[in-house]
């Protein structure tokens, strides 16, 4: 049994199987200067982070997914849903994306991730394209409506953390759906 | 792995290794015969007969020819036959096997191989691929490695490897989150896959040899996925910046050496060329996902796919001629190839659930894909010429997914 750090996951007991990535040094080419607060909150490889809820804050889906298994859509903030294999905010949508705009005006300390999802239908890798449009086009919603850009992050998981999980229509449209993530 | 269905096939016999010395429990010679007699099914030419149906002591005759009596395989209607010796010493293993055209009662080929006892299945993989050599004149497919990604018995997809014939499976991530898309280097050395390891997707370059990985990231946008150029040297991204999801020509270390598409829309699904010249791809420029091949260069981008209305997964057959992708019907997707030039598309699969992922074997005969036809996606295999399905690659109760199928291992 050895220790191995893993990135910014803090160190993890990694078991004596030799033949696994899990235990690769991690050669960490992070290039981006601002990765770290990027993904602040979402410590992919570590513990859940206790302290978001102090603001209000919401769990990421794969956080939520890592933990639990299931995924909870809640947050103070109201996801809003699209049309099959588009990125379009929908007219009914503005509203949503309006109240979410009015409540991250009232609450300027926070930044929020907009996680886009698609339904199962897609393939795997031109959902995850689709779900980084319609995270964007979120973004670009909020910041027309005054919400500051540098607030605002994307990320998209394609068709892999479905809400619903039947295969049918009424399933596949809440999950074609941006969800916002407040983080402090 | 089960077969499935298969017409005008060959009867193979695929008789015990005669043990010379030290092989008494007969496992060098079990683990021969048993990869041998896997491969040879799988690769759809062969029915393998029951070897309680042998009638020949292979431990009393001998293996060379001349030495048994073919009339021993006429009498079980053997078209083919296998035969050969077994001398375990210690560590090591000195293996040499025929394959026997029983009407002709003639030698078709064979090998003769020295190594570790855990070295036999491979011997027997090298064999497989030698003796088809020697029946269509094209080497077999056998002696590679199959990466996908499966949520085993988890909730969390994650990457594996094994050998086609289903032995030495290995879980290579273990970060319970997401991990997808792997896809080798020619000398099935690296593996580049995407990973939610760290909060946010990332393609990680693995070196199975060293054991370490290296993170390419970009500094900005959001990495869709990618793919490694067969001589391991390069990566193409697909990242969306700020609405646009273009593909990008990366050093290994991440380094951005140019943007290959200048579209608003969607690229995505980069596929190397076995020859590492072009880049075949999925892009929304028309209005919906379609299969456009291009120079590495990013240059004469050209759409191949105009029937369907969401194509995609494109992938180059190794001579380059062709590539097979995934189109949808009726709510699922279904295996095509067409020319890489443009054509007439063949369809391969027609139902059975959703068929996905097309990835060649290393001799263009086979595409292994995913397929729901039995509930959970697992991985089945194709014959490429006909459509004809030969089997599973992989089973359990996991979801197997996005196979990649790797160029023959080096010595």
């Amino acid at each position: 049994m050895t220790l191995h750090q893993r990135g910014r996951g803090g160190w993890v007991t990694k078991g004596g199987r030799a033949a696994s990535l899990g235990g690769l040094v991690a050669l960490g080419l992070l290039l981006a200067a601002g990765c770290s607060s990027k993904t602040k909150g979402m410590q992919g490889e570590g513990n859940p982070v206790g302290s978001e809820s102090n603001l209000g804050g919401s769990q990421g889906s794969l956080e939520q997914f890592k933990n639990t298994g299931t995924l909870s859509g809640s947050g103070p903030l109201t996801d809003i849903h699209f049309g099959y294999n588009t990125y379009n905010i929908e007219p009914q949508d503005g509203s949503i994306l309006k109240q979410n705009a009015s409540w991250l005006q009232s609450n300027p300390k926070t930044r929020v991730q907009v996680e886009g999802h698609c339904d199962e239908r897609g393939s795997e890798e031109y959902n995850i394209a689709l779900g980084a449009k319609r995270a964007q086009a979120a973004k670009d919603y909020l910041e027309t409506l005054g919400v500051e850009g540098s607030r605002i992050s994307t990320i998209s998981y394609g068709k892999e953390l479905p809400l619903c999980t039947d295969h049918d229509e009424s399933c596949w449209q809440q999950n074609r759906r941006d969800h916002f993530v407040v983080q402090q | 792995m089960r077969i499935i269905g298969q017409e005008r096939q060959y009867a193979m016999a695929v008789s015990p290794l005669k043990n010379l010395s030290g092989d008494d429990n007969h496992q060098a010679s079990n683990a021969f015969t048993r990869t041998l007699t896997r491969d040879f099914e799988l690769s759809g030419y062969f029915r393998i007969i029951d070897p309680h149906a042998y009638v020949e002591d292979a431990q009393q005759s001998g293996f060379e020819l001349g030495q048994f009596n073919f009339a021993d395989w006429t009498s079980i209607n053997s078209d083919f036959l296998v035969k050969g010796a077994v001398t375990v010493n210690g560590p090591k293993v000195q293996l040499t096997a025929y394959l026997y055209d029983v009407a002709q009662q003639r030698r078709k080929m064979g090998k003769s191989f020295t190594g570790a006892v855990d070295e036999v299945p491979r011997m027997a993989r090298r064999f497989a691929d030698a003796a088809l050599e020697a029946m269509t004149g094209q080497r077999g497919p056998f002696d590679s490695k199959l990466a996908f990604v499966s949520t085993g018995t988890s909730r969390f997809k994650e990457v594996y490897t094994q050998s086609i014939d289903g032995q030495d499976l290995t879980q290579q991530t273990h970060n319970s989150t997401i991990n997808l898309f792997p896809d080798w280097d020619k000398s099935t050395r690296f593996l580049l896959y995407l990973s939610y390891k760290s909060g946010e997707p990332g393609l990680y370059l693995a070196d199975l040899k060293q054991r370490v990985e290296s993170r390419i990231t970009s500094n900005r946008g959001i990495i869709i996925g990618g793919a490694l150029s067969p001589d391991g040297q390069l990566v193409v991204a697909s990242i969306e910046r700020a609405g646009a999801t273009n593909l990008y020509l990366l050093d290994r270390s991440g380094h951005e050496m140019r943007r290959l598409t200048q579209t608003a829309g969607i690229n995505c699904t980069p596929n190397f060329s076995q020859d590492g010249s072009k880049l075949a791809f999925t892009s929304d420029r028309s209005g919906s996902p379609q299969v456009y091949v291009m120079q590495l260069s990013g240059e004469s981008p050209q759409r191949i796919t105009y029937r369907g209305n969401y194509n995609t997964n494109p992938a180059f057959s190794p001579k380059g001629d062709r590539i097979a992708y995934q189109s949808r019907t009726g709510g699922r997707f279904d295996i095509f190839t067409i020319p890489s030039a443009g054509g007439d598309p063949t369809q391969l699969t027609e139902g059975g659930g959703t068929n996905e992922s097309p990835s060649w074997s290393p001799d263009g005969r086979y595409l292994a894909f995913s397929s729901t036809r039995e509930g959970h996606p697992h991985i089945f295999v194709m014959m490429v010429q006909t459509g004809k399905l030969i089997g599973s690659l992989t089973e359990g109760n996991g979801n197997d997914t996005a196979p990649a199928w790797s160029w023959w291992l080096g010595d």
